[in-house]
């Protein structure tokens, strides 16, 4: 589908091939500020015929992968390990550099967005892992504003936004908590406060779920979906076919670096 | 925020490589310390040459009945034709500035007059040790063999001897400490950078938890490397300053010294000590600072 944009006061008319997007005429005020490059809901990521090889190995990790993730949106992202969902949300982070193919995330041409820039480009995805990542010798609240206090906000700024996004994840009351005093799935809850906090336009989640036992896991992802709905687009890669299954969330498989099944209210599927 | 943060990693980088840190600032310490010395006898030796240059001089000595020379031992002690014969010659050369008879009198009193602050030396020896002679001012110093051969052999003239020769010894005695403490200093900056660099890669390691989350949360690369690279420059830095120290000290107790033992009237002007401490002080910190930052472009990807 091809969308003709023309909103006054931004960029001249600009079109686009656009895939998963949406055209929203009811919007009349340039969404990214006067120089918009996209429509108004392009998608956040865009892969386009993306090739990744690896310098060691020979079977590539992606393959002409071509995925668009539109703003908003909840994505899981399966398929068995080595199937290349890490690679591509390295990729999207601009930690790896694609062999063929071209990269769109948050508007911006991963390859032609210069290294110096790529802290800003993190600034605008906030990152959970399955090992949580905190720092051990700070507590709950420290943690969370150590994301913001490496960016340089001010002070006062963070002592008015992390006690919100704290009671955001449900962990009202802990803020003074260090890590080994928590269980594992307010561990988790968090990291993902860390990477919330500076209000990231996307999330991308790699196994949250993947040491927390199922009960734990659903509170994990009730606070992803929290986060989703704030406006949030969250990616988030899984084995937990139980999750995907009652998500009923947009669910894109890889096998060996290929795309082979994307569905917008999927499974996790037969075969595993 | 930001200056406070950075700071504070700064110095928790310094105390959890505690033991790095402290042989870090040594090396430095001691190179630099070297370096300066080496600097500092540099300036000392290039001051006293164009101190000397003005004055260099011959000395012609003269027979006495105790001369005990070969050619004194024909003549005897020489006349006062001889004296005033040679005393002509010299004045007609052009090479000769100025002549200056001193007798052996005289000669006694002006050494006891150098030497007063050592006792042991004016007491050793006596009227007379020190013979009547000539003082040839040069007006070009170089011209020293021309003067010494129209004299040499001369009836009455015990020995010449050149003032140039004498100070050359010790100039490259002093030359040669130069080149000593500059070689010395060079191998420990090396071996001093080296330390620095895997300090800093150690503090890279041991805070690489830190720095993945900063990475992550999109800190810029200058703001995840500057606690590194400060830690680097404190390092540099109080290592210069303990140079410093070392080089004041070497200043008073050892070019001073040197100085008054040998009775010049030329000592470095604290001028000179400080521009040689500044430059220590400089190169400590840059040394170390660019260790840092090209240590961590290799163990700190970003």
């Amino acid at each position: 589908m091809r969308v003709d944009l023309d909103i006054p006061g931004c960029d001249p008319l600009y079109t686009v091939d656009w895939p998963r997007g949406r055209y929203c005429p009811e919007r009349t005020e340039c969404p990214l500020g006067p120089n918009l490059r996209e429509p108004c809901d392009a998608p956040v990521i865009h892969f386009e015929n993306v090739t990744k090889v690896y310098p060691t190995q020979k079977r590539p990790a992606l393959e002409d992968v071509s995925i668009d993730v539109g703003k908003g949106e909840f994505v899981f992202l399966v398929g068995p390990s080595g199937s290349g969902k890490s690679t591509f949300l390295r990729l999207v982070l601009k930690e790896e550099k694609p062999s063929r193919g071209r990269v769109h995330v948050a508007g911006k041409d991963l390859a032609r967005l210069s290294n110096w820039k790529v802290p800003h480009l993190r600034r605008r995805i906030g990152c959970v892992f399955q090992d949580f990542r905190l720092l051990p010798n700070k507590n709950v609240f420290e943690n969370v504003a150590f994301a913001l206090e490496v960016i340089g906000k001010p002070r006062r700024f963070i002592r008015k936004v992390v006690p919100e996004v704290v009671e955001l994840v449900g962990l009202e009351g802990k803020a003074d908590r260090m890590p080994d005093e928590l269980s594992g799935g307010e561990q988790q809850r968090v990291a993902i406060a860390r990477a919330f906090v500076n209000r990231p336009q996307i999330l991308l989640a790699d196994e949250p779920t993947g040491n927390i036992d199922p009960a734990t896991s659903i509170g994990i992802m009730k606070v992803l979906d929290r986060i989703n709905r704030t406006g949030t687009t969250v990616v988030m890669a899984t084995h937990d076919a139980a999750i995907v299954d009652s998500m009923r969330k947009r669910v894109i498989e890889l096998e060996e670096g290929e795309v082979v099944r994307d569905q917008t209210r999927g499974v996790y599927g037969q075969a595993y | 925020m930001r200056a406070q943060f950075v700071l504070s990693e700064t110095w928790i980088g310094l105390r959890r490589n505690l033991t790095m840190t402290i042989a870090v600032i040594t090396t430095v310490a001691i190179s630099l310390a070297l370096f300066g010395g080496g600097l500092l006898i540099n300036q000392q030796v290039s001051q006293m040459r164009t101190y000397w240059d003005e004055r260099v001089s011959l000395t012609i000595y003269m027979c006495t009945d105790k001369s005990p020379s070969k050619a004194c031992e024909e003549n005897g002690a020489a006349t006062e034709e001889e004296r005033t014969s040679i005393q002509q010659d010299l004045e007609a050369l052009p090479e000769v500035q100025n002549v200056e008879y001193v007798t052996a009198k005289e000669a006694w009193e002006d050494f006891q007059d150098r030497f007063a602050n050592n006792k042991a030396l004016v007491e050793a020896a006596q009227e007379g040790d020190i013979p009547d002679n000539f003082r040839v001012q040069l007006a070009d110093p170089t011209q020293y063999d021309k003067v010494q051969k129209t004299v040499e052999g001369r009836p009455g003239i015990d020995s010449i001897s050149d003032d140039q020769q004498v100070l050359e010894q010790f100039f490259s005695l002093l030359d040669g400490l130069k080149w000593a403490a500059l070689v010395v200093a060079f191998v420990q900056l090396a071996a001093a950078a080296l330390l620095i660099g895997n300090t800093i890669r150690l503090s890279a390691y041991s805070r690489r938890r830190e720095t993945g989350i900063m990475r992550l949360v999109g800190a810029s690369n200058f703001y995840i490397q500057l606690p590194f690279l400060l830690e680097g420059a404190v390092a540099g830095l109080v290592g210069g300053i303990f140079a410093s120290g070392f080089i004041v000290a070497a200043k008073f107790f050892l070019l001073d010294k040197i100085q008054a033992w040998f009775n010049f009237d030329i000592t470095l002007t604290a001028g000179s000590v400080l521009s040689v401490i500044g430059v220590s002080l400089i190169l400590g910190v840059l040394l170390c600072t660019v260790t840092s930052f090209l240590t961590l472009r290799r163990y700190l990807r970003v």
